[in-house]
C-alpha cells in the first residue's frame, strides 16, 4: 500500500496528464452523446452566447449592404411568383363554380417561421456549426430546419434557453435529402471539407436527365424542410467508380461566411407525422 | 506573486476572447488559421510546476473548445502541448544555464532563441490540432498545407504580440 502511494506521488504528473488526456478523449469521441443532455459544453451556453451576442450587436452591421441586395432580389422573385399564382388562381376560379371550391387553409399555415440572428459562425472546420440568438423560449426544438434569404443553411442541433447551436450545411456528418426542381430525382446532398460554396449530390441514378444551371431544392421527404426550398444550382457532373450512380457538383445558394439573419422552420404537423411513422414502425 | 496571478488571469481571458471573437473567423487563403491563444501557454513561467502547466493548458483548451464548438479537440492538443513545451525549451537552452525563473519572451531569451522556441512550439501545436481534427491521413496534402500555413501565420502574429508586450513593460 505504501509502495503504491509512493508510486502515485512520485509519478503524479503522469497521472494528471493521463487524466486530462482521457477527459479530452471522452469529449472528443463521445461528444455527440453528451450534447443530447447538456447544452453547457457548446457555444449555445449562457456565457458564450452572451459574449457572442454582444459582439454581434457591433459586427452585425458589417454585411448589411450585400444582405439587403440579396433580400431585394429574393423579394422581386417572390413578388413575381405571387403575381403568377394570382393570375392562375383567377383563371381557375372562373373555370370552377365558386360554391364547390372551398379552399382549405390548413396547408398554408402548416409552417411557421422564427427569425433569428447568427451570432457565431464557422466555415473552415470539417464539422461546422453556428449559433443563433433564439432558443427554447421561442419554441425552437432540435431537428428543426434553418434557412436564410437564399436557401437551406442547416438543422437545429442543441437548444439552450435563449440560444441554439445549428449543424451547418457545411458539416461532413450531415446529409440533406434534395431533388432537382420539377423532377422526381432524389439524392443526398453532402459537403466535402474545403470550399464553403460547393457541395455534392451523391447517388443520382444513371438514367436521370439534368442541365447545368438546374436548381436543386429540398425534397420534402422529411419534416425538417418543406418541399421546394432552394439549395443550389448544378455546375457539373463528377465521375465516380460506381457504374449505376453518379455525383453532381452543386453551387450553394447561401453565402455561408456571411450568414446573418436566418429563419427557423416550425412544422405544425411534425408531431403528427412522426407519430404516424412510429405507428407504422410498430405495426410492421 | 499576486501581481503575476492577476497578469496571467487577464492574459487568459484576453487570449480566449481574441481567439473566439476574432481569430476563429479568420482563414487566410482558405487554409491558414491563426491560433493565438497558445501564447498564454507559451508564456507561462518555466518555474511553474508541470502539474499547474497541465491544468492551466487543459482549461485554456477546454474554454476555447466551448466557444468554437470543437469538443475536446483543443483540450487534448493543449494537454500534450503542455508536456512538449518544456522539452522544446530545454532544446534551445542548455541545461547548465540558470533558467528556472525565466518567463519566455524576446527580452529574456534574446531574439534568435525566442524565435526558434516560438516557431517550434507553434509548429508542434498546429501539427497536433490538425492531426486531431482530421484524424486520418486521407487528406494528407491539405492537412500539411494547413499545418505549415497556420504555423507561419500564428508565429508571425505571436512574434508581433510579444514585441508589443516587451515594449510596454
Amino acid at each position: 500500500m505504501r509502495n503504491l502511494l509512493n508510486f502515485i506521488i512520485r509519478y503524479n504528473t503522469w497521472f494528471i496528464f493521463i487524466f486530462y488526456v482521457l477527459l479530452s478523449c471522452t469529449l472528443l469521441f463521445n461528444g455527440r452523446n453528451f450534447y443530447q443532455q447538456s447544452v453547457y459544453l457548446t457555444s449555445a451556453n449562457g456565457v458564450s452566447s452572451t459574449v457572442y451576442g454582444m459582439t454581434n450587436s457591433v459586427t452585425g452591421y458589417f454585411n448589411l449592404k450585400e444582405i439587403n441586395a440579396d433580400l431585394q432580389r429574393r423579394n422581386a422573385s417572390l413578388e413575381n411568383e405571387v403575381l403568377n399564382l394570382q393570375n392562375q388562381l383567377k383563371y381557375y376560379v372562373t373555370m370552377v363554380d365558386a360554391d364547390s371550391a372551398s379552399m382549405s387553409s390548413t396547408h398554408a399555415s402548416r409552417f411557421d417561421y422564427v427569425i433569428a440572428s447568427v451570432i457565431n459562425n464557422s466555415v473552415h472546420h470539417p464539422r461546422n456549426y453556428f449559433t443563433i440568438n433564439k432558443g427554447a423560449n421561442d419554441g425552437i426544438k432540435p431537428g428543426m430546419g434553418v434557412v436564410d434569404q437564399n436557401g437551406v443553411v442547416g438543422i437545429v442541433n442543441v437548444v439552450g434557453s435563449n440560444s441554439s447551436r445549428i449543424i451547418s450545411l457545411l458539416n461532413t456528418t450531415q446529409h440533406f435529402s434534395v431533388k432537382i426542381k420539377n423532377t422526381d430525382y432524389i439524392g443526398s446532398l453532402s459537403w466535402y471539407e474545403g470550399n464553403p460554396g460547393i457541395a455534392y449530390i451523391e447517388e443520382m441514378a444513371q438514367h436521370m436527365q439534368f442541365h447545368v444551371g438546374d436548381t436543386v431544392v429540398t425534397s420534402g421527404f422529411s419534416t425538417t424542410f418543406p418541399e421546394g426550398i432552394p439549395v443550389g444550382t448544378v455546375i457539373s457532373r463528377v465521375r465516380t467508380t460506381d457504374e449505376n450512380f453518379f455525383t453532381l457538383k452543386v453551387k450553394l445558394m447561401s453565402d455561408f461566411p456571411r450568414l446573418s439573419t436566418v429563419r427557423v422552420i416550425k412544422d405544425d404537423f411534425k408531431a403528427e407525422l412522426d407519430s404516424l411513422q412510429l405507428y407504422d414502425a410498430a405495426n410492421n | 506573486m499576486s501581481r503575476e496571478l492577476i497578469y496571467y488571469a487577464i492574459l487568459f481571458v484576453a487570449m480566449l476572447l481574441l481567439q473566439a471573437l476574432i481569430c476563429n473567423h479568420i482563414v487566410l487563403f482558405n487554409v491558414a488559421v491563426p491560433i493565438i491563444f497558445i501564447y498564454f501557454i507559451i508564456r507561462l513561467p518555466m518555474s511553474l510546476s508541470t502539474n499547474w502547466v497541465l491544468t492551466l493548458s487543459f482549461l485554456m483548451g477546454f474554454c476555447v473548445d466551448i466557444f468554437s464548438d470543437t469538443p475536446g479537440m483543443n483540450a487534448l492538443a493543449c494537454t500534450i502541448f503542455a508536456i512538449a513545451r518544456r522539452k522544446i525549451f530545454t532544446l534551445y537552452n542548455s541545461r547548465d544555464e540558470h533558467h528556472a525563473e525565466i518567463v519566455p519572451s524576446i527580452s529574456t531569451l534574446g531574439f534568435a532563441t525566442y524565435c526558434k522556441y516560438l516557431l517550434t512550439t507553434t509548429l508542434c501545436y498546429c501539427t497536433l490540432i490538425f492531426l486531431i481534427e482530421y484524424f486520418s491521413f486521407s487528406h494528407l496534402p491539405m492537412m500539411l498545407l494547413k499545418i505549415v500555413s497556420s504555423s507561419v501565420l500564428t508565429f508571425l502574429l505571436l512574434l508581433g504580440i510579444d514585441s508589443l508586450m516587451a515594449r510596454q513593460s
